[in-house]
């Protein structure tokens, strides 16, 4: 048990650098470059937090708190989260609500300290944010209500038993398509965001984090590559061809080959996809709904599944 | 049962006492200690009941037509006057800081306490008798003396208008409650509660149509939509604690007689399940979508009422469908949810409108688009409100996401007989997901333009944190939040009285469901607290000494505080994907010229929809009925077919209804 527990803390902690590493590497080969380090992120890291941070006038505590929030939510929302495709340490029922929550706190943090700063970039930005999101928590009940309904857990163990395996196809597939755009949209990928621009005038996230430096900039930049890595994790997990009745560590092998995968897809889609029109990301989010409605409705087909 | 008489006479003389004596200072502390004395012996005399001791009950001969007087305080009573009767003396307290500078400028406070204690006198009698006429008097009571506490600032012709609005709507309420109560009467011969549970639980026609108008006073008395009208009016316009206590406690009174009413009715029709998950799902989708938009920061507190009334509909409609359904899971989760998020919006609204009232105290404004930065200058305010503000979003280490989580595990149960039925459910599931991100954006606009930033309008001074008596009721809210938040078995404690009387007949209830769900998650937020008190902590100690810079202005290096994102810019993103449901109004005169001669402005304000729309089919009605009129003779027969076709069917639908 307590090993178990290690192992999900340890690959919480660095399997964030290999994913955004491995996503860095795919579209610098897409584009013709070497790239960087696959362990690029932990030198930048260590650099930013041997620096100093500077703080505008405007601000308050809240803007100093922001990031290390940010980045207590996104840990504690590991904590719950099967992105090894086994059980969570702290599974329970209605842990996704919690998630989901969670999330939402970090969520909270950032924009407070985007509108701390007094600018109205980051402002443009922190709305952006909270519109999206807004429209994408639904996508994300309906997922894991859809995966209730299929059977008996209430809890993210729930939404692992959707995987091919289980007898319901049409199911797991709205489920992965709503869960990855989700991922995209939330962790502001690429044909939402791109984060590797801070400068342009239709970003999301990165607006947010304009005037955060040093060692803050840090706790920002691991809380993102964290939240991917889980929303990465969840999507692998059901793409997972491994049933429950292998064993927990082979499971988790192959969902930290799957993360990695989906990585290669993620620098793939940014090397290859424009970004959409800001008008547009609305429309890209409603693809999200109509996939899990398409999940939850399938549920009714079935008989009922296991509920 | 003399406790609470008790409580009741004490309440009277500290009125009487606070209109007779001759200075402020007499009558703030007639009317304290009244209220304070009368606060310890209602808990004396319901905290037995919650922990399972005996009821109280006492029945009285009067004269016609009341007959009896039967006094009955059970566990659904003593829920509400555990806490009811402390936060009105709470914001008694908070009322002596905020009237003050009224006070200092000659006015007279005796009637506005006297009110206050009245107000604490109707819960006695709304919670406790069980004759229709009592529960009547303790009705208008409430109404009344809310109405008069609103008009406060009576010489704004806008507040007294804001009033009357209230007045006239609670009293249509009141209309629809006595017909409700002469439906019953002319059923059973008796204006007693009692007498009524018989008619209400057979299922008829009758108790259909009873339903009904019980259900819509008690959604106007608690403002769901499209019933809310009044609601941002009077919330605007009231003093601070007026508006906390009408929102967080006062409007309870409408949910406590749903429920009242609920017991008395037994097994409910499926329909009546569905109704009241569809009405509380609408109230809060609509509720919280007015919020996003507003500019005024109390009218936004007001919407999120609606909104948080409606979340609670929906754990009491998943009750109900429980109780149809003879499933003890979700009548448990339904009922659980629906009463702790009662309790848990009590505690975060009052805050949250102690916070506006602070605000408002010191800039004389609480429009979001002139304020800005009161961090700085008011820090206690801002850091309570902020706790309120997480708390409304349901954020995890806080209350509200406790009752949250119970209502969802309602929805996502999967118990319902059919899986369409868990379908639907799930559906709602997904809508309260939405209401909560909504709210999130919401509060952190309210909280981010009015606190965070810097001031936008120059000519706004905000000098400090309010007086102790005004911080010490809002703390006090806030560590109830925080306490429920970290332990959630607190909240069950309060709850778990009055939620067994609601039971499936012949399966005993279980309490341990509800502690199975949020006991292991309590360990995660607690986890998720200490997380979050470190990373302030660090974040808090390392900026001390950091260097300080300007914001960064993307190269451009004169901006001034009006270039801020406002609230209006921050909203639109989301607004305009609404467009349909939140009118907007504009006054504008745009430049028109390259070197515009004349000054140009632009002034915008989301009103209410369904008051807008009401008001037209008031101010315009008869043009468009005379209208569609005119157009009859173009096609006289297919008009008079139409005509005929509408009459079989309505005479029809009435004879079927009278059957």
């Amino acid at each position: 048990m307590i090993a178990r527990v290690l192992v999900h803390a340890i690959a919480l902690l660095i399997l964030p650098i290999v994913v955004v590493g491995v996503i860095h590497r795919t579209k610098s080969l897409w584009a013709g470059r070497k790239g960087p380090p696959i362990l690029q992120l932990a030198y930048d890291v260590e650099r930013l937090l041997r620096k100093r941070s500077v703080y505008s006038e405007t601000t308050s505590f809240v803007f100093r708190c922001g990031p290390w929030v940010v980045l207590a939510s996104s840990l504690a929302s590991g904590l719950v989260a099967p992105f090894l495709g086994v059980r969570a340490p702290l599974s329970c029922p209605f842990d996704f609500v919690w998630f989901a929550y969670v999330w939402g706190l970090g969520r909270i943090a950032l924009m407070l300290g985007a509108l701390d700063t007094g600018s109205s970039f980051e402002g443009m930005g922190a709305s952006r944010e909270a519109t999206f999101a807004a429209l994408l928590e639904p996508a994300f009940f309906l997922v894991a209500g859809a995966a209730c309904l299929r059977s008996h857990e209430r809890s993210f163990t729930a939404i692992l038993s959707l995987r091919a395996g289980g007898g319901a196809p049409l199911v797991w597939l709205g489920s992965v398509v709503a869960l990855f755009v989700l991922v995209q949209v939330e962790c502001a990928r690429m044909p939402v965001d791109d984060p590797t621009t801070h400068l342009e005038l239709t970003m999301v996230h990165e607006v947010m984090i304009l005037d955060h430096s040093g060692p803050d900039l840090a706790a920002l930049q691991i809380a993102a590559a964290v939240k991917l890595t889980i929303g990465l994790g969840i999507v692998a997990s059901l793409l997972n061809p491994l049933t429950e009745r292998a064993s927990a560590s082979s499971t988790a092998a192959v969902n930290v080959l799957l993360v990695l995968v989906l990585a290669v897809a993620i620098g793939t889609v940014e090397s290859l996809v424009a970004r959409l029109k800001l008008r547009s990301v609305p429309q890209f989010i409603v693809v999200a709904l109509v996939a899990a409605g398409v999940a939850l409705l399938a549920t009714t087909w079935g008989g009922g599944g296991g509920g | 049962m003399f406790t609470v008489l008790c409580a009741g006479a004490v309440l009277i003389l500290g009125a009487v006492l606070a209109l007779a004596l001759r200075t402020n200072a007499h009558r703030t502390i007639a009317a304290l200690a009244t209220q304070c004395v009368s606060t310890v012996l209602v808990l004396v005399a319901v905290v037995p009941i919650l922990r399972g001791g005996p009821l109280l009950t006492a029945r009285w001969a009067w004269s016609y037509p009341v007959e009896v007087i039967v006094v009955h305080v059970d566990a659904l009573s003593a829920f509400f006057l555990v806490w009811s009767v402390p936060m009105t003396f709470l914001g008694m307290v908070y009322a002596v800081g905020y009237l003050r500078p009224y006070f200092a400028a000659g006015r007279n406070g005796g009637p506005h306490f006297a009110l206050l204690n009245l107000t604490s006198l109707s819960f006695l009698i709304i919670y406790s008798v069980q004759n229709a006429l009592v529960f009547l008097l303790g009705w208008e009571i409430a109404a009344v003396a809310a109405w008069l506490m609103v008009i406060w600032d009576y010489r704004n012709q806008k507040v007294r208008f804001a009033g009357f609005n209230y007045l006239v709507s609670t009293h249509i309420g009141l209309f629809v409650l006595v017909a409700a109560f002469m439906l019953m009467h002319a059923q059973t011969d008796s204006m007693d509660f009692d007498a009524f549970a018989g008619f209400l639980a057979r299922p008829s026609h009758l108790r259909s149509v009873a339903f009904l108008l019980l259900g819509t006073s008690f959604a106007l008395k608690s403002a769901f939509f499209p019933f809310h009208t009044w609601l941002p009016r009077a919330h605007s316009a009231a003093p601070a604690h007026v508006s906390a206590l009408m929102s967080g406690v006062i409007h309870k009174a409408g949910l406590f007689a749903f429920l009242r009413f609920t017991l008395l009715m037994g097994r409910p029709e499926e329909w009546m399940g569905w109704s009241v998950l569809g009405f509380g799902a609408v109230s809060a989708f609509f509720g919280v979508l007015y919020t996003s938009a507003q500019r005024d920061m109390k009218r936004l507190l007001g919407y999120s009422s609606t909104e948080n009334v409606g979340i609670a509909a929906m754990g009491f409609g998943v009750g109900y469908l429980g109780l149809t359904w003879g499933k003890p899971t979700l009548v448990v989760l339904g009922f659980g949810g629906g009463l702790l998020h009662l309790f848990n919006h009590a505690l975060f609204k009052c805050l949250l409108f102690y916070g506006a009232g602070s605000v408002y105290r010191a800039t004389h404004t609480i429009d979001l688009e002139r304020l800005g930065g009161l961090i700085k200058k008011m820090p206690r305010t801002a850091i309570l409100f902020l706790v309120g503000g997480l708390a409304i979003a349901a954020i995890p280490p806080l209350n509200g996401f406790v009752s949250e989580l119970i209502v969802y595990a309602g929805l996502l149960s999967g118990d319902a007989p059919s899986p369409v039925a868990n379908a639907a459910l799930v559906c709602a599931a997904a809508l309260l997901a939405f209401v909560g991100a909504v709210s999130a954006l919401s509060i952190v606009r309210a909280f981010g333009v009015a606190f965070l930033g810097r001031p936008r309008d120059a000519s706004i001074h905000a000098p400090s944190d309010p007086p102790f008596s005004m911080l010490a009721p809002m703390a006090l809210h806030a560590t109830g939040i925080v306490a429920i938040g970290l332990f959630p078995q607190l909240g069950l404690v309060v709850i778990r009285a009055a939620r067994s009387l609601f039971h499936v007949a012949g399966e005993a209830a279980t309490d341990s469901l509800l502690a199975r769900i949020v006991s292991p998650l309590q360990v995660a937020s607690i986890v998720l607290a200490a997380g979050v008190v470190v990373a302030c902590t660090a974040g808090w100690v390392r900026g001390r000494n950091a260097r300080r810079h300007v914001t960064w202005g993307c190269g451009y290096t004169a901006p001034n505080t009006r270039m801020q994102y406002t609230a209006s810019s921050f909203a639109a993103q989301f607004v305009n994907l609404f467009e349909a449901f939140l009118p907007q109004l504009r006054r504008e005169r745009l430049p028109t010229s390259v070197f515009p001669a004349e000054p140009s402005h632009i002034s915008t304000h989301h009103v209410d929809g369904v008051e807008r729309r009401m008001f037209e089919i008031l101010g315009q009605g008869e043009e468009m009925v005379s209208h569609a009129a005119d157009r009859i003779p173009e096609q006289p027969r297919f008009a008079f077919a139409a005509g005929l076709v509408a009459i079989v069917i309505l005479g029809g639908w009435l004879i079927g209804v009278g059957r």
